[in-house]
């Protein structure tokens, strides 16, 4: 058994969990937050994409003990008191939504590009994305959003910069 | 023209917002306190006799019930259009994944080790692979004292052997298409559990009224003392239109008064769903010197594998669409659906419509590249209309603006060679 200290959403948790947990089963099982899905259970899928320490990785390669006093932002992570995400809501907005079961993975990885780049080329989102598999929408309307999230955070920024200025 | 309320009109998809903040729920997703886990115990073999036996994996720790043919309460078959699915197999499986025994247990973990205690011992059959051997008088029967041959599609217009006759040239060709897993992203889960009185079903479906009639007919229910919950679906492209789990699930139900839930690995679920029909399909097109398509004839062999699922239709459907959009006067068409040892085979986006453009599209590039005709302009001249009739004679009365789309697309790829 392991003393994991792990920050989820912004809120620190102590467990002790097995050291075999893998980070999927402890975010699901133990905490509840089954927004994480499980497509394949070996790194293919992406279903199951969280962020770790700004990275966008698969909690199913990911053991719990390896996330010991790291932070981890799953899709329950993204809405504020202001709402949705800028990339959930540009996934909204342009219907890049079927089924859903790869979007919270979608919607993670698309958020830590953004994070790390606001204002991504295409082939720099095609990249992000691609360890994401979707089986519905044919990626046409998930790139569009990213796009559209991108332009959102964007004028936000601007806007931020315009306050400031005043 | 009235102002429409929808169409024409952007909306939001309705659980868009559910989806896009974790709070829809998939059957894997929820938990009922106090509930067992299952476990199917599958078939490794393609065609084979067995017996099996439960008596070590009884004594497993952890382990609530272990379920085989014998159990079932009512009738052990199930299937869309014929009963040939056995809920549990008795006494003969026909393909690899074929489901024998479902173990529950109190854990996830436990129900695993006991299903791989359980020990099916097999008198294997020679195997089917190849459905034009499985049509063979002489082949051995994959559902004992029946035919192989499932369902023959027949469509006569015409008459094409004085059409072949009559035509300058004649293009005969053999197309090939594979096996196809839809790989829906949601792995099949259920959950089972008994609420007043009445056997509820938790499990992403197409087909939940059909799955209700299912179970309560395996079960020996009324179909008002079962409730099928479908929740969030994550895919499933035809995929999920055949009973998978769900009987399992309501049997142990019914049988311990737990609620049971299941979940399959994506390599399980590759074994349990079915897959979209290969197909063999040898054509024979005939047209003037001039580019007037005058003949298709057509013989096309569908792969069901060990079920029949919607083997008709979909054979049937690409029966029907093998001559293509095209004005044809003689048309033979034979299409015919084969029991084999394979994976089964059903619905899949375009239920039999989808394989055959292979084949009718490359006919016509053949042709016209033997006429020395531009492909859009042979397609242009044979192309449907409004009032044209199909082979097996629908007059199509509105909307087929195939002209509309060929001039399109001319125009989009002009400048390319489309014969090359």
């Amino acid at each position: 058994m392991f003393d994991l200290k792990i920050n989820v959403n912004n809120e620190w948790i102590e467990r002790q969990i097995p050291d075999g947990l893998r980070l999927l089963d402890f975010l699901r099982n133990d905490l509840g937050l089954t927004g994480t899905k499980e497509g394949c259970g070996e790194g293919e899928c992406g279903a199951c994409t969280i962020i770790l320490e700004g990275r966008a990785v698969d909690s199913c390669l990911v053991l719990a003990v390896q996330c010991h006093e790291k932070h981890v932002t799953t899709i329950e992570g993204l809405e504020t008191e202001d709402g949705l995400d800028p990339v959930q809501q540009a996934f909204l907005d342009n219907g890049a939504v079927q089924c859903g079961y790869c979007i919270p993975g979608m919607v993670l990885s698309s958020k830590a590009l953004l994070d790390a780049n606001p204002t991504p080329s295409e082939d720099e989102i095609k990249d992000a994305v691609s360890g994401n598999l979707c089986r519905c929408t044919g990626y046409d309307k998930i790139l569009t959003s990213v796009k559209h999230a991108s332009e959102i955070i964007t004028s936000k920024t601007n806007d931020d910069d315009l306050k400031a200025g005043e | 023209m009235s102002e429409f309320k929808t169409v024409g009109k952007r909306h939001r998809r309705k659980d868009g917002f559910d989806k896009l903040t974790g709070r829809a729920l998939y059957p894997q997703d929820m938990q009922i306190e106090g509930m067992a886990y299952g476990a199917t115990v599958r078939s490794e073999k393609p065609h084979a006799y067995f017996t099996c036996d439960t008596s070590v994996a009884e004594k497993m720790p952890g382990v609530v019930i272990i379920l085989t043919a014998k159990d079932v309460t009512a009738m052990n078959h199930h299937g869309v259009l014929f009963k040939d699915h056995e809920v549990l197999c008795e006494k003969k499986v026909r393909r690899v994944g074929d489901p024998i025994a479902f173990v529950v247990a109190d854990t996830e973990k436990q129900a695993e080790a006991a299903a791989k205690a359980v020990i099916i011992n097999y008198d294997e059959l020679p195997a089917l692979f190849d459905p034009v051997e499985a049509m063979k008088d002489d082949a051995i029967q994959v559902h004992d004292g029946q035919s192989n041959i499932l369902y023959h599609y027949k469509c006569r217009r015409g008459d094409v052997d004085k059409a072949f006759e009559e035509a300058d040239v004649v293009v005969e060709n053999t197309y090939y298409s594979p096996f196809v897993d839809h790989v829906f992203l949601q792995l099949e889960s259920g959950l089972s559990y008994m609420e007043e009185g009445r056997l509820v079903l938790v499990a992403s479906s197409q087909y939940p009224h059909f799955d209700r009639l299912e179970i309560a007919e395996a079960l020996g229910l009324e179909e008002d003392e079962v409730v099928i919950r479908n929740p969030a679906v994550g895919g499933a492209f035809g995929g999920r239109e055949d009973i998978t789990m769900q009987i399992h699930l309501g049997l142990a139900t019914l049988l311990t008064g737990r609620a049971v839930k299941v979940t399959y690995s994506r390599e399980e679920s590759f074994y349990a769903h079915s897959k979209r029909h290969p197909m063999s399909m040898w054509v024979k097109t005939g047209a003037t010197k001039e580019g007037k398509l005058i003949a298709t004839e057509a013989y096309i062999v569908g792969d069901t594998g060990a079920y029949a699922s919607w083997a008709i239709n979909v054979l049937r459907k690409a029966g029907v669409h093998v001559p293509g959009p095209y004005e044809i006067e003689n048309v033979k068409v034979d299409s015919i659906a084969v029991y084999t040892n394979n994976p089964f085979c059903g619905a899949m986006r375009g239920f039999g419509a989808t394989q055959v453009p292979i084949a009718y599209e490359q006919q016509i590039d053949m042709v016209a590249r033997e006429l020395g005709m531009d492909p859009f302009e042979i397609r242009y001249k044979n192309c449907m209309k409004k009032g044209s009739m199909t082979p097996n004679g629908q007059v199509l009365v509105e909307s087929v603006p195939l002209k509309e789309c060929i001039e399109a697309l001319q125009g989009m790829m002009e400048g390319a060679d489309a014969n090359d």
